[in-house]
């Protein structure tokens, strides 16, 4: 058991402080989805902390088990079909998965939030855009109506919404992409939460928008001193804004590293071939160098390294020891056999 | 949204007087002679013949005889039956009657189908969702006259639960209970199904997982944010229905023997009632329209993403 430096206040509710500035600290995680076809393991024995103030982007191709990793920190995911047969998730200090439900939802807003990648998908289609921020102070804080609303003009400003006060009644629909996404962000960091899960917040975006509302996160992040975990599928996105890097590999981390030592000489082969694929300015007309094949079918992962049919270097060993997460170098993790000669290539 | 309507109500004008007309068409067509049976055992005298001919423009050509009846229709005159009996006196009856029926008919199924709809969305497999989903599908296969026919006995007759029939002119409320249950049995089948499948569908959506993630209740996430928009094609529904009720129900009406616009437009049929007929038919073309027309307004009220300029 850890120390747990709780205070209650008077209303009985629980005041989180971070633990030696960690905020969130998720432990040997493991999720199952368990449908007609059999048992689909998404994530697969996955350990991380995020610390106050500090931006870490989880990366991946598509199904590496990244949003699943998200759901279960926010506690969204539809269970059943999921399942967490064991792990844990700790937001300062306390077991969010044994919390009881009433006591986990009043974290969410307060304490954790998240944005996704859809924005006109994930607002509701029939409330005004002002009055979907303002119910979180009504819920959570208990505030009136107009005071509620105050609030939520006060944070469509702060996103940079233009005319906010003659747009709180408007609805998402009538807003572009770029400014619902702006909306959604408002509406997360509403009751300043320590901790910000961004799901893909720009895929969906034009790439002009895309530099704009990442620099709106890393803005807001550094003001408020958030822990930022932003998940894309896309190095080139998140290159400015984190400071470390996770790479996720069906369902399990395979690197993790400070961000430019990442970019500079990855410390894995599946690294290595995402930082081939980014189309690069001084490279222009090369066709890109994407990873051949699929990721592994979840339900039948194959044994040894997931990554072997994929991997130019793979070897016997590879297709036999399922290679652990270490540390290859100083602050260095990689979940590689060869690590060593990958790094140093 | 005003240019709308007013569009609408305008819209409104060729459709009533086209049915209007194809429904004054078909009278006239009905064979039979609406002088039989008038004078006794004896055919009328001719002058008598002439007279009766004269008042209810009998000579005249179709359209003309159509036009004269548009021009007293436009002045609230709904003309008279053969017997001298003001038509409009006979809707003004009856009329209440069928509008009481249905609005207890849409109360029942609005109230019963969708509770039904929510607590089986909410649980889906579970035993009162089977029980939904068979007694539905039991009052969908089953014709009104036979669901009317089995409450009249056994809820009626046999447990003494409700009144039988009707006695009154003006039908109690208390009277109208078990045909509006009967008259709202079908919909209200549908309606659960509606809410439903619509409830389950919007639980699985984008902006439900933002709900919960905002932290808010379950029971708010579901109960506001998914039935708010769950309910907007269920109320379209029960709005358009409530149109169709409006029009009367003549085997519910017949069964329980309910005074209402059903039954007298099936009774002026047979009696070859030309007058009595196309003066209700153009009351329900109206409503029917006009009710639409509030339907489609609240449509766009539900759901901001329709927009009526
Ligand atoms: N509701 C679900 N039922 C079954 N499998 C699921 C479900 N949600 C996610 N998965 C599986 O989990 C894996 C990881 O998905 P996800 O975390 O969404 O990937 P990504 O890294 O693209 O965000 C995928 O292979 C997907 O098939
Ligand atoms: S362990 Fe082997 S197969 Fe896996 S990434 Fe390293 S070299 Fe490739
Ligand atoms: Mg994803």
């Amino acid at each position: 058991m850890t120390v747990q430096d709780t205070t209650r206040t008077d209303t009985g509710a629980i005041r989180y402080e971070p633990q030696d500035g960690v905020l969130l600290e998720v432990e040997d995680l493991y999720v199952e989805f368990h449908t007609a076809d059999g048992v689909a393991t998404a994530i697969n024995g996955v350990s991380f902390e995020l610390r106050q103030g500090e931006s870490l982007a989880i990366l991946g191709e598509s199904g590496s088990g990244k949003s699943v990793t998200a759901q279960a920190i926010m506690g969204i995911l539809d269970m059943p079909p999921a399942v967490i047969p064991q792990g844990h998730i700790r937001y300062c200090g306390h077991d969010l998965l044994t919390m009881d439900e009433e006591q986990r939802r009043k974290t969410r807003g307060p304490e954790v939030s998240m944005i996704f990648q859809d924005a006109l998908s994930s607002l509701n289609p029939v409330f005004p855009v002002g009055w979907q921020i303002a119910e979180m102070f009504r819920i959570h804080r208990g505030m009136n109506k107009s005071d509620a609303l105050d609030q939520a003009i006060r944070l469509m400003e702060r996103v940079q919404i233009p005319a906010a006060r003659e747009r709180v009644k408007a609805y998402p629909h009538q807003f572009s992409g770029g400014m619902r996404q702006r909306i959604m962000i408002a509406m997360a960091i509403a009751l300043d939460p320590a901790v910000l899960i961004a799901d893909e917040p720009t895929t969906a975006l034009d790439v002009t928008v895309q530099a704009q509302i990442m620099s709106l996160l890393e803005e807001l992040q550094e003001e408020r001193q958030m822990g930022l975990i932003l998940i894309t599928h896309d190095l080139g996105v998140v290159a400015d804004v984190a400071d470390r890097i996770a790479v996720m590999y069906a369902g399990r981390l395979v690197e993790k590293a400070e961000v430019h030592e990442l970019y500079r000489s990855p410390a894995h082969p599946y690294t290595r071939g995402l930082l081939e694929s980014i189309p690069r300015l001084d490279q222009k007309g090369q066709t890109l160098a994407a990873i051949g094949g699929l990721p592994p079918n979840l339900m039948r992962i194959p044994p040894g390294c997931p990554f072997n049919p994929r991997c130019r270097m793979a070897q016997d060993v590879c297709r036999r020891d399922l290679p652990a997460l270490r540390e290859v170098a100083p602050g260095r993790l990689s979940a590689c056999h060869f690590a060593e000669e990958v790094i140093d290539a | 949204m005003g240019t709308y309507i007013l569009r609408r109500l305008l819209q409104m004008i060729p459709v009533i007087l086209g049915a209007t007309f194809l429904i004054f068409a078909m009278v006239f067509a009905l064979p039979g002679d609406p002088l039989a049976g008038k004078c006794g055992e004896r055919p009328c005298s001719a002058a008598y013949r002439a007279a009766f001919t004269e008042k209810y423009n009998l000579n005249d050509p179709l359209l003309v005889q159509y036009g004269k009846y548009v021009g007293k229709l436009a002045t609230g005159d709904f003309g008279e039956t053969y017997n001298q009996i003001k038509v409009s006196d006979q809707l003004k009856q009856r009329y209440p009657v069928t509008a009481k029926l249905a609005l207890m008919a849409i109360l029942f199924e609005t109230l019963i189908g969708i509770v039904a709809g929510v607590l089986t969305g909410v649980r889906r497999g579970g035993f009162l969702d089977n029980l939904v989903l068979v007694s539905t599908l039991v009052v969908i296969s089953i014709p009104v006259f036979v669901i009317g026919g089995l409450a009249q006995y056994f809820l009626g007759v046999k447990w003494g639960l409700f009144p039988v029939t009707v006695t009154s002119g003006e039908a109690t409320v208390y009277q109208l209970l078990l045909p509006a249950m009967v008259l709202g049995s079908l919909s209200v089948a549908y309606v659960a199904r509606l809410t439903r499948t619509n409830l389950v569908e919007n639980l699985r959506s984008d902006y439900v997982r933002t709900a919960i993630s905002k932290g808010l209740t379950k029971r708010r996430a579901i109960g506001l944010h998914a039935l708010r928009n769950s309910l907007i094609p269920v109320v379209t529904f029960i709005g358009f229905d409530f149109g169709a009720l409006l029009g009367g129900a003549i085997v519910t009406e017949s069964i329980f023997n309910i005074p209402g616009i059903g039954g007298y437009i099936f009774r002026s049929i047979r009696s070859r009632d030309g007058a009595s007929v196309v003066g209700a038919v153009t009351v329900l073309v109206i409503v029917y329209l006009v009710v639409n027309l509030i339907v489609d307004l609240l449509y766009g009220l539900l759901d901001p993403r329709i927009s009526h300029d």
